[in-house]
């Protein structure tokens, strides 16, 4: 199972990065692999490329600012969780992908 | 109508993307304007020389921020199109007084007709000019004539009498104010709750109101310093991965960032997050009466230079976290029989996903 995510947040400081360690945290306690892409203040780091997009079966998006180039995902399965819930429950948000990507077998 | 229904949902992200950009702006003009106020050593407008040019740059950070706000609310609606008429227009609206407000509405109108803009079925020779000529151009007349003929003025009204409120506020008032300010910047530790409660700091600096950006710049730090010095106080609370994160906490706070206490929120939320609220809201009364004055839109002991009333600041900052530190160590103490399982639980309250597939 493969997951891409893409984190950003208002102030593009703090839950932008703790998200995106939150989620990397989660995935690989299941195994499951992981790449997150940040839009801080900074600007986007760690971009995803084309390849790891089209392999991915679920596209994690941050809800409380636009993400930046979101056309990249069109047609992909996509979720969007609010970036504090991503730092405080990143656990339970890869369980339910993890079901509901099983769950569509 | 059911784009309108669209966008209009994800309004609160658009405003959010808005002051995303808008941040730096404020906090740029906002530092080095208050820097040459600070370096003329007296208080008052530079009168001459490098510090006055400091000044003007200081006010350009400030002036610019309406528009930008605006055309990033526009941005996050209907892309790069919407940047100029919506810039434009708050822009206008605040040469004609309807500031932070005007902004926000000209961000939204703006990003609306230029959608709806976009959607006209234009022959194929003249597609390459819709966004750079033709929607720019009838855009931003549209959107900036609503705001001078129409809704500018009274959204004027409206911030003046706001305004006029703000600066009113009886010594009660402002204390209830700066308990609210405390409690919304704790409750969430950065997150959405806080974010509503950094726009109307943002808000008041705009319309030269510096009292509630100085209560502000307490609130947001107590949370992280109040946790850093509860793990110094009572280390045999905390497990070694938060005596780590504590330290990092005392530095988050330092430079304004709330998100410092996170960690200790998720792991005890019961008796963290009451502790930094109420911390909080101790530390931004305290500076209330003190009458602290910031114009920076940030916080924490970082700003400390531009900030008037530098004592009454610090220690607010140390009667914030003093509180928290105790109140959480005190809670930390009482041990219910089984509490240690239902603190986990309460932590993971289900979380609703929605998939797009």
């Amino acid at each position: 199972m493969k997951i891409v995510a893409v984190t950003a947040c208002p102030s593009g400081v703090a839950h932008t990065y703790m998200s995106a360690e939150a989620l990397e945290r989660a995935a690989k306690a299941k195994g499951i692999t992981i790449k997150v892409e940040t839009q801080g203040s900074i600007g986007i780091e760690n971009r995803l490329t084309v390849e790891e997009i089209m392999e991915a079966d679920m596209v994690i998006l941050t809800k409380d600012i636009g993400i930046k180039e979101e056309e990249r995902f069109n047609g992909k399965k996509i979720v969007r969780v609010g970036v504090s819930d991503a730092v405080k429950k990143a656990d339970q948000i890869i369980e339910k992908i993890e079901a509901h990507l099983n769950s569509k077998k | 109508m059911g784009d309108l229904k669209v966008i209009l949902k994800d309004t609160r992200k658009h405003l959010m993307t808005g002051v995303s950009y808008m941040i730096p702006f404020v906090v740029a003009g906002g530092i080095l304007l208050a820097l040459s106020v600070l370096l003329t050593g007296k208080a008052g407008v530079p009168e001459k020389g490098m510090l006055k040019d400091l000044f003007f740059i200081g006010v350009a950070g400030f002036t610019l921020m309406i528009p930008i706000l605006a055309g990033f609310i526009g941005f996050s609606i209907a892309d790069r199109p919407a940047i100029a008429p919506a810039a434009i227009a708050a822009y206008v609206g605040n040469e004609m007084g309807a500031g932070f407000f005007g902004a926000l509405i000209a961000g939204l109108l703006a990003g609306i007709v230029v959608h709806y803009l976009k959607k006209i079925k234009v022959p194929n020779v003249m597609k390459s000019i819709m966004p750079i000529f033709v929607i720019p151009i009838i855009g931003t007349f549209i959107v900036a004539g609503a705001m001078k003929w129409g809704i500018g003025g009274p959204i004027a009204a409206l911030t003046a009498s706001l305004t006029a409120w703000l600066q009113g506020m009886q010594s009660s008032s402002i204390i209830l104010l700066a308990i609210i300010i405390g409690l919304m910047e704790a409750f969430d530790m950065g997150g959405p709750v806080n974010k509503v409660a950094y726009a109307f700091v943002i808000m008041t600096i705009s319309q030269g109101i510096y009292n509630i950006a100085g209560i502000s710049a307490v609130g947001v730090c107590v949370p992280p310093i109040g946790m850093g010095l509860a793990t110094l106080l009572a280390p045999k609370k905390y497990s070694g991965e938060e005596r780590e994160a504590g330290k990092a906490a005392l530095l988050m706070g330092c430079i304004g960032i709330t998100e410092g206490a996170i960690p200790f929120a998720a792991a005890d939320p019961l008796k963290v997050i009451p502790s930094i609220m109420v911390g909080a809201a101790a530390g931004c009364t305290s500076a209330a009466l003190f009458g602290v004055t910031n114009m920076a839109a940030w916080g924490g002991l970082i700003v400390l230079p531009v900030i008037t009333g530098k004592i009454g600041f610090v220690i607010s900052i140390a009667i914030g976290a003093t509180v928290t530190a105790l109140m959480v160590n005190a809670l930390k103490k009482i041990k219910v029989v089984g509490a240690e399982d239902t603190s986990k639980k309460s932590a993971s309250e289900e979380i609703e996903l929605s998939f797009e597939d």
